[in-house]
């Protein structure tokens, strides 16, 4: 019948962040989402990205310093040349991309000798990394609105960051314990009063650390649990010796503790490693204390971060930063960030991020003066300075794939609507760029 | 101890109650009236009564009306309303487990999420104007709003 709409309730997984809620509801015809219901701001945003002005909507090719709109073709050859001039290429991003565009992108810095990084790098990265020596106790989801009774932020805030992960972890009323937010207590540790703050109880904790002093804390607390002798009289790190002893009683007698750890903690100024102590008194914990457990969570912000990690540890026993050559992976410590200080690269494939604006000033003009290709979705600083456009489709909403949500448990993502202009999905970019590079 | 403060104190027993006190306490409460306590209806206390008749006012909000502002330009659309109101819970199993309710709304739901920003649906089912008792000074929307977004008062 023309004219009527055929109303969809769907159910559907949202890819704003890492959190991949599974329960927003989707209403439209089947060629355009009218409705977006229980997502958040972030979230809708991502669903409103289909149609908004800052889509990329055809391969663009920068001549004499302007974009060209060209057809798919062209722009793929015009990358295949860049890519055949130089010698060492960097690839980055894959944290907005399914499982199968990361695999691809392996295959395709495989077959480059280039050097393959994710955003994980300067995110969670560093604690997998640290936990292949430690150990690392994670937890899920829905362990956490089932049996936690502890939550700790540190150095993440969460309210902002990801919105639904407090109304998910907090509020939520479990199955085996029919209360809710009665029986959870959260503590806060951030020198700054966020808006997770908000969410405070009576009988929940906030401390207010002093900046960079996060090792002192998690070191007073470790001999603390080893030879209980007192803390010291004048507190540590600007937090007093009561709030320090609340602290040490609800960590210690905990049932089922989670410690969500955020930007706070993952990219620390401190020249120790402040992710190594923190799993130390993890651990620590752990064996001390017999009835309970506590655990970590790792709050990255793009919603497949976990995902390349998965990937690449799967695959090579390594989270990030994979150097190869002739097919091989070779034993590298550099990261992408020495990569860019001591440019040692000559041409750059960014995926689905924008290091442009997310890297320091000094990294991005370093990433500026080499040919850049771009692959993504909506216009960013990075589009403004890129070489070859190469547009992809939105994963989750106009193409399917698998992510790895933000406590490492794989979703299956959907497909809702068909894509404006036929565009294709990165892995089918991928996919064509390794096809023309190695014609059979 | 505002409210026994304009009582008579004379605990005369007349509205049943051994003390003037726990007459106060029930007054809170909403199990009593003012116009319980026979005292307060003489001229004498006629002042006292107006007063009282006043402080209950705006503590039970019957004769203003009950009204939940939801600040849209704070609002990121959490859901911690939704999840937390124990009417939503009653009502819509998936809140339970923080899940968005499903659509189209439950009769009684309060709140919803659409296109981002938080939605009043029906007030007249919220707790504050259906429950007896101490569920009636239910804030937990208010309290537990990370962006002091909704306020509840009455006009």
């Amino acid at each position: 019948m023309k004219g009527v709409k055929k109303l969809v309730n769907k159910r559907v997984k949202c890819t704003g962040c890492s959190l991949l809620c599974d329960d927003i509801i989707v209403r439209g015809d089947g060629l355009y989402i009218d409705e977006v219901i229980g997502a958040c701001l972030k979230g809708k945003e991502k669903f409103e990205q289909i149609t908004g002005k800052n889509r990329i909507l055809s391969p663009l090719v920068r001549d004499k310093g302007e974009l060209k709109k060209v057809s798919l073709d062209t722009a793929l050859e015009r990358s295949i040349e860049i890519m055949k001039e130089s010698s060492k290429p960097l690839l980055y991003g894959f944290s907005t991309v399914s499982c199968q565009a990361q695999l691809k992108g392996i295959e395709l810095a495989k077959s480059i000798n280039g050097f393959i990084d994710s955003n994980s790098v300067i995110c969670q990265g560093k604690v997998l990394n640290t936990a292949k020596e430690m150990g690392l106790t994670l937890a899920t989801i829905s362990e956490v609105i089932n049996k936690t009774d502890l939550l700790i932020l540190w150095g993440a805030n969460a309210a902002e960051s990801i919105p639904r992960l407090l109304n998910k972890i907090l509020f939520s009323r479990g199955k085996f314990r029919m209360t809710g937010r009665e029986i959870k207590t959260l503590i806060i540790i951030d020198p700054v009063k966020t808006a997770s703050f908000g969410v405070m109880g009576v009988r929940d904790l906030s401390l207010n650390i002093d900046p960079g002093k996060d090792i002192e804390l998690i070191r007073v607390l470790k001999e603390e649990c080893c030879t209980p002798s007192g803390f010291p009289a004048d507190g540590v790190a600007g937090i007093d010796q009561d709030d320090l002893k609340r602290l040490l009683i609800q960590i210690t007698n905990a049932e089922n503790a989670v410690i969500f750890i955020g930007q706070g903690i993952l990219s620390s100024q401190t020249s120790v490693n402040v992710v190594h102590e923190l799993l130390d008194l993890v651990h620590m914990i752990n064996i001390k204390q017999q009835k309970g457990r506590m655990s970590i969570m790792m709050l990255g912000g793009h919603y497949n971060m976990a995902g390349f990690d998965q990937v690449a540890l799967s695959l090579f026993g390594k989270n990030h930063s994979l150097q190869f050559f002739d097919n091989n992976l070779v034993e590298t410590s550099e990261t992408i960030i020495s990569k860019l200080s001591k440019e040692d690269f000559d041409c750059s494939i960014i995926v689905g991020t924008d290091p442009i604006s997310h890297l320091p000033w000094k990294l991005s003009k370093a990433l500026m003066s080499k040919p850049l290709i771009l692959i993504d979705n909506k216009k960013s600083a990075t589009f403004n300075v890129a070489d070859v456009i190469l547009p992809s489709s939105l994963t989750g909403i106009e193409c399917e794939g698998l992510a790895y949500r933000l406590d490492h448990v794989p979703i299956e993502l959907q497909k809702i609507v068909n894509p404006p202009n036929n565009i294709i999905s990165d892995e089918e970019l991928l996919s064509k760029l390794i096809s023309r590079l190695n014609p059979i | 101890m505002e409210l026994y403060k304009f009582l008579p104190k004379t605990n005369c027993k007349k509205c049943g109650k051994p003390t003037c006190m726990a007459f106060a306490l029930d007054l809170l409460q909403g199990k009593v009236k003012i116009d319980d306590c026979p005292p307060l209806l003489e001229p004498k206390y006629k002042k006292n009564y107006n007063t009282l008749k006043e402080l209950i006012g705006s503590e039970e909000g019957k004769e203003k009306e009950l009204r939940i502002d939801v600040e849209t330009d704070l609002c990121d659309g959490c859901g911690i309303c939704v999840t937390v109101c124990p009417v939503n819970a009653r009502y819509c199993p998936p809140t339970l487990s923080g899940k968005a309710p499903d659509y189209p709304p439950e009769k009684h739901q309060l709140f919803q999420v659409k296109a981002g920003k938080c939605e009043l649906l029906a007030i007249k089912y919220c707790r504050r104007i259906e429950a007896q008792g101490r569920e009636r000074e239910c804030r937990v929307c208010e309290t537990y709003c990370p962006r002091d977004a909704i306020k509840i008062d009455y006009v």
